[in-house]
């Protein structure tokens, strides 16, 4: 890179660079830049002068998405060409050039598709605008619970950002606080989208630490936070956040499905954006002797070579070489007696051009109810154990994604209505298959919006 | 024994350094002036104060002590050789008891009033008026300060009841939202005082100031009608300082007062910002003296380089040597003659709370 990349609040009256900032920097701990920390005091005036703001009308809001996905994919934003963006977020997070390249189409989509999303997502009986003529007879109106949306983005993929955007087109403000290892694509995002006709009172970026933060989830109406479980023991009762924790999707491979054929699709689940995202499946549960689908997972994964982040054909995540050592360290502690099948010794594989990538780990575990199986970790590591038909759901439970290769139609309707299973996906479809439109953790209208029953006359 | 070098006085610029030090350490450590509680420390000490103590840097060998001030009864604290006018006691004030219990001090009166006068200049101008103090109350000097500014401008002092330890007792409990209510509480004192009384001089802390800017009705009141904002008692970070003296409460002047209970005083924001914006604040040397330092060897930092504030207060009302502060600030160059050193871009320091969490993708 070359001149330093200054990630800058998006703010009311346009970019502040406030004094306190934090470096940025690449795996090999090369300075790439500094990001603004703004304080609270910003981030309180920020809000209020969003709350004062107009809610940008309807049309203008989806044409203005479907421009920024245009702007997103193409344009030179602070002084990134797409081609430099994407590289960039690749050598600052670890993340493979595919994998940015993917995400970042990905966004694109989410935000070309949200006139569509919005309305899959809204109730049949409603229409989206009251002077719609149903309301002459009497009908229902979605509207808005509030009016402020944040999110506390996460840094894993630019895919993070395919979510809230639809909060945006449902005419909310949003204030985004980015991810300091890779804020990049938020910057990017939010410049686009300002740039492509929402005026800065409805979208602001505000980089800063984890005080302000919160002051951002307690001032919005509504907030999306990404994190780990802290998070979402920190949010559990508050009907206002809606967390993004771990997935621990899973697999369950029933008896009557040979899973021979599948082991392309077990395995792609695991590896897919680099074992990165809360859709990567955490655990594989076999009705069967498990072992034989942990051998070969274990030899699929491992086929997998070791590459640096950007180079094109790069799969698995780079990351700094003490992290990934105390991930590692963090896998011994877990496994305990579970039986490795890769990544038993280390997942440690150190580049010569910097950082260590963290190489996939699958272990047998010799019990359904095996704690491990709930073990999510930011790279492909996946448990394998045993189900039988009478563990029945329960070790299916809190699954952001569950694949279920079964033909059992009355488990599939079980799964249904287990309310802790997100997403329930059925045969030769990886967890971490998506598509705009279809939900990922319910649509956010189901968070954000409601119906009022309208009738009118004279108006 | 001779101490006049140990008088207060406005122009220290004829005071010799060393020589003042000599004489606190024979005042502080001879059996007819020191205090009890020095005079009996001394004894555990592995060096002679009188004989080894003779420059400022020399102060580095005393032990950071501050620790004992939390159970030693008050009267252990007074030096003997106070008497008059000098043995008047202003209050006994405390420390804000964040990290166990309170750490206890004696305020002399002609200490406190010197103190006081530190940073007259910044009120020169301005009259007769009220003060609206939105600061601790009880054992914290805040208020006194505050009731004694109010008098030396020939007016009263309006207050609030502020017991900043429930705050924080709230706050580490993870009670937010009870610690947001009872700031509102004050809030809403203080906005009744400024709508129903005439107030020329706001003196708060930080957080409290941030508040007040919250509120649009106070926001118009303080434009109105106040003259001179003083802050002290927290932090104020250098943007925040920036949006309100620009944005929120432009043309009235805003100046902090950075100190501690710990020194019995504070240092003065100097009238001149850096060229780079950041305000510098002075302490009243030698009798608040300032260095900053490496906190993994106790070594001063070079001007110019972040470390953690250092201070003492060296009078012969107290001797407080080498308290490690939990701030860090910029090491600046001092006042002319003065010993140690200015700060500039105080904050506190750093908790790194980012226990790596390793479970989970996010």
């Amino acid at each position: 890179m070359g001149s330093p990349v200054y990630i800058d609040a998006l703010g009311p009256t346009g970019p502040y660079r406030s004094r306190e900032r934090l470096p940025l920097t690449s795996l090999s701990g090369a300075r790439i830049g500094e990001i603004s920390q703004v304080p609270a005091l910003y981030v309180r005036r920020t809000l209020a002068a969003m709350r004062g703001a107009p809610v940008v009308p309807a049309a203008d809001r989806f044409a203005a998405l479907e421009k920024a996905a245009d702007l997103f994919l193409t344009a030179t934003i602070g002084g990134l060409d797409p081609e430099e963006y994407i590289r960039l977020v690749s050598t600052a997070s670890g993340v493979p050039l595919g994998v940015v390249r993917q995400s970042v189409d990905w966004v694109a989509d989410v935000l070309r598709s949200q006139r569509d999303t919005v309305e899959l997502a809204m109730p049949r009986g409603a229409v989206g605008d009251w002077r719609d003529s149903r309301t002459l007879d009497g009908s229902a109106v979605w509207t808005r619970r509030g009016d402020l949306f944040a999110v506390h983005a996460a840094g894993n993929t630019p895919a993070v950002h395919g979510l809230w955007p639809e909060a945006l087109a449902l005419g909310y403000k949003v204030a985004l606080r980015p991810s300091t290892r890779e804020p990049f694509t938020a910057y990017r995002l939010v410049s686009a989208l300002r740039e492509a006709g929402f005026p800065p009172l409805a979208l602001t970026l505000l980089p800063t630490d984890y005080a302000a933060a919160d002051v951002i989830i307690a001032e919005a109406d509504y907030a999306m936070v990404y994190g780990g479980q802290d998070v979402i023991d920190k949010y559990a009762a508050n009907p206002h956040v809606l967390p993004q924790g771990p997935g621990r999707s899973k697999i369950l491979v029933t008896a009557d499905v040979d899973w021979r054929e599948k082991i392309d699709i077990i395995a792609g689940s695991v590896s897919h954006l680099g074992g990165t995202a809360c859709t990567c499946a955490t655990a594989v549960l076999v009705e069967g002797d498990p072992e034989p689908l942990a051998r070969a997972l274990a030899e699929k994964l491992h086929e997998i070579p070791s590459l640096p982040a950007d180079h094109p054909d790069a799969i698995l995540t780079v990351q700094p070489t003490e992290s990934v050592v105390e991930v590692d360290r963090y896998l011994r502690k877990v496994s305990a007696d579970a039986r490795p099948f890769l990544g038993g010794g280390t997942i440690v594989d150190e580049l010569p051009s910097g950082g260590s990538v963290l190489r996939p780990a699958v272990h047998l575990v010799d019990s359904s109810t095996a704690p491990q199986l709930d073990v999510e970790l930011p790279f492909p590591c996946v448990w394998v154990g045993p189900w039988r038909p009478e563990d029945g759901i329960a070790p299916l439970r809190d699954t952001l994604v569950l694949t279920a290769m079964t033909t059992r139609t009355d488990l599939v309707d079980a799964l249904l209505d287990e309310p802790s299973i997100t997403n329930v996906y059925l045969g030769d479809n990886p967890t971490t298959w998506l598509r705009p439109g279809i939900p990922h953790d319910g649509y956010l209208g189901e968070f954000l919006m409601r119906t009022k029953g309208v009738i009118r006359t004279g108006v | 024994m001779c101490s006049a070098i140990l008088d207060l006085t406005e122009d220290t610029s004829s005071v010799d350094p060393d020589e003042y030090i000599s004489a606190l350490m024979k005042w502080h450590f001879s059996a007819e002036t020191g205090s009890p509680y020095w005079l009996r420390r001394a004894r555990s000490l592995d060096f002679d104060p009188i004989v080894d103590v003779r420059t400022f840097a020399d102060l580095s060998l005393f032990p950071n002590v501050i620790n004992e001030f939390r159970e030693v009864p008050v009267e252990d604290l007074i030096p003997r050789g106070l008497h008059g006018v000098d043995r008047e006691v202003a209050g006994i004030f405390e420390s804000g008891g964040t990290t166990g219990a309170p750490k206890r001090f004696v305020m002399f009166d002609r200490w406190m009033d010197f103190a006081l006068g530190w940073d007259e200049f910044h009120y020169a101008d301005l009259g007769t008026m009220n003060t609206l103090a939105i600061a601790p109350s009880g054992p914290h000097m805040f208020g006194e300060f505050a009731s004694r500014r109010a008098r030396r401008h020939n007016g009263v002092k309006f207050t609030v009841d502020l017991d900043p330890r429930w705050i924080k007792h709230l706050i580490a409990r993870g009670d937010t939202d009870e610690a947001d209510r009872y700031a509102e509480h004050l809030i809403d004192q203080a906005a009744h005082i400024l709508t129903t009384q005439s107030v020329g001089i706001l003196i708060t802390t930080p957080p409290l100031l941030e508040r007040v800017a919250r509120r649009d009705d106070l926001v118009e009141l303080v434009r109105e009608h106040i003259r001179f904002i003083c802050w002290s008692g927290a932090h104020m970070d250098a943007d925040s300082r920036d949006i309100v003296k620009q944005e929120i409460f432009p043309g009235i002047p805003l100046k902090g007062l950075y100190g501690s209970t710990t020194i019995l005083g504070m240092s003065r924001e100097r009238p001149e910002e850096r060229p780079d914006g950041l305000a510098v604040f002075d302490p009243p040397s030698p009798y608040i003296v300032f260095r900053v330092v490496r906190p993994e060897t106790g070594a001063d930092v070079e001007f110019g380089e972040r470390g953690q504030v250092v201070m003492n207060h060296l009078t012969k009302y107290a001797l407080l040597p080498n308290n490690l502060e939990r701030d860090t600030a910029l090491k600046v160059e001092p006042l002319p003659g003065a010993l140690g050193c200015a700060v500039a871009h105080v904050r506190p320091v750093t908790t790194f709370d980012d226990t790596a969490v390793i479970e989970g993708v996010y």
